[in-house]
């Protein structure tokens, strides 16, 4: 009964995603960062305002961590298909 | 990044290279600023008085007071990335029968940007009126102009020997020194680099200490009573 709530306790803790999903995860997070980097110089330029650059770029970081770090379902949409139990090698 | 920590640390990590190269890039946009800083200052009134270095010394020295004025416009050095300028004021002199030259500062003022106003070291009625000042702008360009009279120096300057009265071609130079949020500080500059400009002006004519302040005797009353 321990070992079943300890499971469901490793589960979450460790947020396992499959591979595919894990690919995804880190391609939004590059792109999620460079844009908000992007943004926050450009728009920081722009107003000539240091503080408005640094809001822009902490907010396009938050939002990143929100997006890319929790094991979101869409990310666990190509679950590795793993084939049934004694059906490989056989002795000969 | 199988798990969540393992997540967790790879953006954690590109974040801080996002940001190291933002501020290296904010920190180049200074280098493309133009800088044009100009002033004129003069000597308005100087004494040369004794006095003692702290109250249980017993070497006696002698102080110069310069009092100046001092017209500024330091404010194509406030961009967005400035955070703090630095203006002071040094009396310098030649040391007779060397190539030295003696170097002392009478006077200084720190001036934030409107981003930098909380750090000021100032009491909270002066900090609410430092702050509305700025009236909700991000640069405020003519906090760098000053406009001093005759203004009474900060720091009473001698030389290490203890004697500078009747020193001979003092002159008064304004310096300054940026402090930016990201990058390099930089300091008022001898020729143009770049986009910066040397100091227009900022060094006052050659003039010279008195001699030591004397008190004048007042003719004693005779107390002889025939």
């Amino acid at each position: 009964m321990a070992e079943e709530i300890l499971d469901k306790v490793r589960d979450v803790v460790d947020g396992e995603i499959d591979f595919d999903g894990q690919r995804r995860s880190e391609v939004i997070a590059t792109l999620l960062l460079a844009v908000s980097g992007l943004l926050s110089f450009n728009i920081g330029y722009a107003k000539q305002d240091i503080v408005l650059a640094v809001y822009i770029g902490l907010a396009g970081t938050l939002l990143t961590f929100l997006i890319a770090v929790p094991p979101w379902p869409f990310f666990k949409r190509n679950p590795v298909k793993w084939l049934p139990a004694g059906s490989g090698m056989t002795r000969t | 990044m199988h798990n969540t920590l393992n997540r967790l640390q790879s953006v954690f990590g590109f974040f801080t290279t996002v940001a190291g190269v933002l501020a290296c890039f904010i920190a180049a946009t200074d280098l493309y600023t133009a800088r044009s800083p100009s002033g004129v200052i003069k000597p308005t009134n100087t004494q040369v008085v004794k006095g003692r270095p702290h109250y249980y010394s017993t070497k006696k020295e002698e102080y110069a007071i310069i009092k100046f004025s001092l017209d500024a416009d330091l404010s194509s050095l406030f961009t967005w990335n400035t955070k703090q300028v630095f203006v002071y004021v040094t009396a310098e002199w030649p040391e007779p029968g060397t190539n030295a030259t003696n170097e002392a500062v009478i006077w200084d003022s720190i001036i934030t940007s409107p981003s930098a106003d909380h750090l000021s070291n100032i009491g909270p009625h002066s900090m609410k009126k430092l702050k509305e000042s700025a009236k909700g702008r991000s640069i405020v360009p003519e906090r760098g102009i000053l406009f001093l009279k005759s203004q009474k120096p900060k720091y009473q300057i001698t030389h290490p020997s203890g004697k500078i009265a009747n020193a001979e071609d003092v002159t008064l130079k304004v310096h300054y020194s940026v402090q930016p949020w990201v990058g390099l500080m930089s300091w008022d500059t001898e020729s143009d680099y770049g986009f910066w400009s040397a100091f227009s002006g900022g060094v006052s004519d050659k003039f010279s200490l008195p001699a030591v302040k004397t008190k004048d005797e007042k003719p004693k009353k005779s107390r002889d009573t025939h």
